[in-house]
């Protein structure tokens, strides 16, 4: 899942981007409006995290320049204004929710997360797949009763195909959705993370979650009992 | 002495001027009396003192000295007054010891009188000796042999009758002065009444500036109130500028702060250890400091201009944006607002209140949260209106009432839960001089109360 962070006091970028990489997100960070209207436009984002008080362009006129490229994705405020006029004009702006400073970096953590699971259309935290249960809070996955251990990266890839459940996913968009601008991409990397993803989870092979569609990409199909 | 005077309320400007226009007018009236007076006087002695000089040309016709120089006159020279004691006119010849006297003045004490030189006259008005108008006249009188005999006239006049004119004019004059007074008095109230106008309008204007129903000097006023009116202007537009400013530099301080808490927070390791406990919670008391004191602490001095805010649509904002943030709880908000019921202040502290009361009821409460708005007389659009929020939750238990309702309770010693936005509530209502009340609503949750009287 990626995410955009704009924010302009770098000490609160720089921590803020720290948590949200431990959590397992890939992070484009700004640091004026401006900048991270073209982010929003131009990058593959799951979801924007803005502080309204922006140099260049403020975070309301940044919502409202994305929402009006119809950019759909959710959009956490970051206020120091705590207000309800405040929150109410950013809500309007076309904002999710929002979040006033100072916080709690798990407030933080839980409120993107549970914004993610929204737009995804997933109510609850806890993703049941045939013999499999996933917990998108605390990011493990199990079979039944035994854990399952994925890498960072495994599970990056698996979150994304269970946020998009019976979609076409590209290798590039996949690619895109886990790694920051910036970072040096290899589409080769996704197959090998698909390999390993599928080994553990379905070493047997019988429930082939993740489909390989050949020369378009991989879809996750959910088995119709689930939710 | 000096400073108990400096202390009491000066006079009226109409009590003023009232006493100082009586003050000239008395001085005044009382100068063209007296000297109407006298001139009323002068003039009245002047016209005894002919008619007393053509006396003496009739007693002189009377008059007659013999060859032996014996004096002779007779008894009625021409004038009946001179004839009839008690007249208050009386005629006295002196020839060389020899006296006449005019019958008139049978039974009349009268003065003793010198002699005059021939040829002059000696006009005296009553003394505290003589109380008598006194003409004299001195005449030559020639005989046929050629001798001469000084003679002396004099016509005496009691000033009875010249007292009872002046009397008569005195009584008139003081009358007529008096009415004149009279006049000029109402004329003035009159004037001061259309001249003061002016300054009772600005004093009606100032006074609907403090009330909030004016926001400045607007009015056209007479043109020596217009430096009044453009200073009194630009003192409130320095004040609200002041306040303006006040309350930026708070807001603006307040925010400031927020994002190095931010920093603080997140720079935190994650752990539970006690020492982060201690700097977590040390965060959220300057948080709690920072919404309640700093940022509302701006707003205690409200605006005086209150403009309407519609109230239900005010709550539709609130309500839609709760239902976006609590999108996934499934919260269903019931609003049972009067129509056209207006809130009379800022819009902003409209929105704080009904916000912070929502969000909780939301928050705690099980998904069912039910507002009521009624206006508390509804013949009187301003008469102020009450707030209710309730919700399914727990409740707030009875004891923690009156903790919760504590204003300036510091933040580890509030209530938790409720806590945070209940005190920003509590610093909105004390703006507001409204009251709160905490109960239990038939939805099995909290009941939250909240009147505003303007």
């Amino acid at each position: 899942m990626r995410i955009l962070l704009v924010e302009d006091d770098t000490a609160l970028q720089a921590s803020l981007t720290g948590i949200l990489r431990d959590a397992g997100y890939a992070v484009d960070v700004s640091g004026d409006g401006i900048e991270g209207l073209f982010f929003g436009e131009e990058y593959p984002i799951d979801l924007a995290i803005i502080d309204l008080g922006l140099p260049g362009m403020s975070g309301l006129e940044l919502i409202r320049s994305l929402r009006k490229q119809e950019r759909d994705f959710p959009i956490l405020i970051l206020t120091a204004r705590s207000e309800w006029q405040d929150k109410v004009e950013g809500l309007e702006s076309g904002a999710d929710d929002y979040l006033t400073k100072p916080f709690h970096p798990e407030e933080l953590k839980a409120r993107v997360g549970a914004l993610l699971r929204r737009s995804a259309g997933r109510a609850q935290p806890l993703v049941e797949l045939g013999p499999l249960t996933i917990d998108l809070v605390s990011q493990r996955v199990f079979r039944g009763e035994e854990e399952i251990e994925l890498t960072t990266y495994e599970y990056k890839v698996f979150e994304y195909l269970l946020m998009h459940p019976d979609e076409v996913v590209t290798k590039t968009v996949l690619s895109e959705h886990i790694y920051e601008e910036d970072a040096d991409r290899d589409s080769n990397v996704i197959e090998v993370f698909i390999g390993r993803l599928r080994k553990k989870i379905d070493p047997g092979g019988e429930l082939n979650p993740v489909e390989t569609l050949r020369g378009r990409g991989y879809r996750l199909n959910t088995p119709p009992e689930s939710a | 002495m000096r400073a108990e005077r400096t202390h009491t309320k000066p006079f009226s400007l109409r009590l003023r001027l009232l006493i100082l226009v009586v003050f000239l007018l008395v001085i005044s009236l009382g100068m063209v009396g007296f000297a109407l007076d006298a001139a009323f006087q002068r003039s009245n002695e002047a016209g005894l003192q002919a008619r007393m000089e053509s006396l003496v040309y009739l007693v002189l016709a009377a008059t007659e000295v013999d060859a032996d120089g014996s004096l002779q006159v007779e008894d009625d020279p021409g004038d009946p007054r001179l004839g009839q004691p008690g007249s208050s006119i009386y005629a006295v010849v002196d020839q060389g010891g020899q006296r006449w006297v005019s019958p008139s003045s049978l039974g009349t004490d009268l003065p003793a009188l010198g002699v005059v030189e021939p040829g002059t006259s000696v006009f005296a008005t009553p003394l505290e000796a003589r109380r008598f108008y006194i003409l004299q006249y001195g005449v030559s009188w020639e005989l046929a042999d050629g001798s001469m005999h000084p003679l002396t006239v004099s016509i005496l006049v009691r000033p009875r009758e010249i007292r009872q004119e002046k009397n008569a004019f005195r009584l008139g004059l003081w009358r007529s002065l008096g009415a004149t007074a009279l006049v000029l008095v109402v004329a003035q109230l009159v004037i001061l009444m259309l001249g003061l106008r002016p300054l009772r309008r600005i004093t009606q204007d100032i006074s609907a500036i403090e009330s909030g129903e004016l926001e400045r000097l607007e009015g056209n006023y007479a043109s020596e109130l217009e430096p009044l009116k453009r200073n009194l202007n630009r003192l409130l537009d320095t004040e609200k500028a002041n306040q303006t400013r006040y309350r930026n530099a708070l807001d603006s301080l307040a925010h400031s702060l927020k994002t190095p808490l931010s920093v603080i927070r997140s720079s935190l390791p994650a752990d539970t250890s006690a020492k982060s406990d201690v700097v977590q919670n040390a965060v959220s008391d300057m948080q709690r400091l920072v919404a309640t004191r700093l940022q509302r602490g701006a707003i205690t001095t409200r605006s005086s201009i209150a403009q309407a805010v519609d109230v239900r649509h005010q709550v539709k904002r609130l309500v839609q944006s709760l239902e976006r943030v609590y999108s996934q709880d499934l919260i269903n908000i019931e609003c049972n607002i009067e129509p056209g019921l207006a809130f009379y202040g800022e819009q902003r502290d409209l929105l704080e209140l009904a916000g912070n009361l929502l969000d909780n009821a939301c928050k705690y409460g099980d998904g069912q949260v039910r507002l009521t708005a009624r206006s508390i007389n509804p013949a009187a659009p301003r008469a102020g209106f009450t707030l209710q929020v309730e919700d399914n939750g727990p409740g707030i238990p009875e004891q923690e009432h009156e903790q919760l309702l504590k204003r300036g309770v510091r933040g580890d010693e509030r209530v938790d839960g409720h806590g945070l936005g209940l005190a920003i509530v509590l610093e909105i209502i004390s703006a507001y001089n409204g009251d709160i009340h905490i109960g239990a609503s038939d939805l099995g949750g909290a009941l939250v109360s909240v009147s505003l009287k303007p």
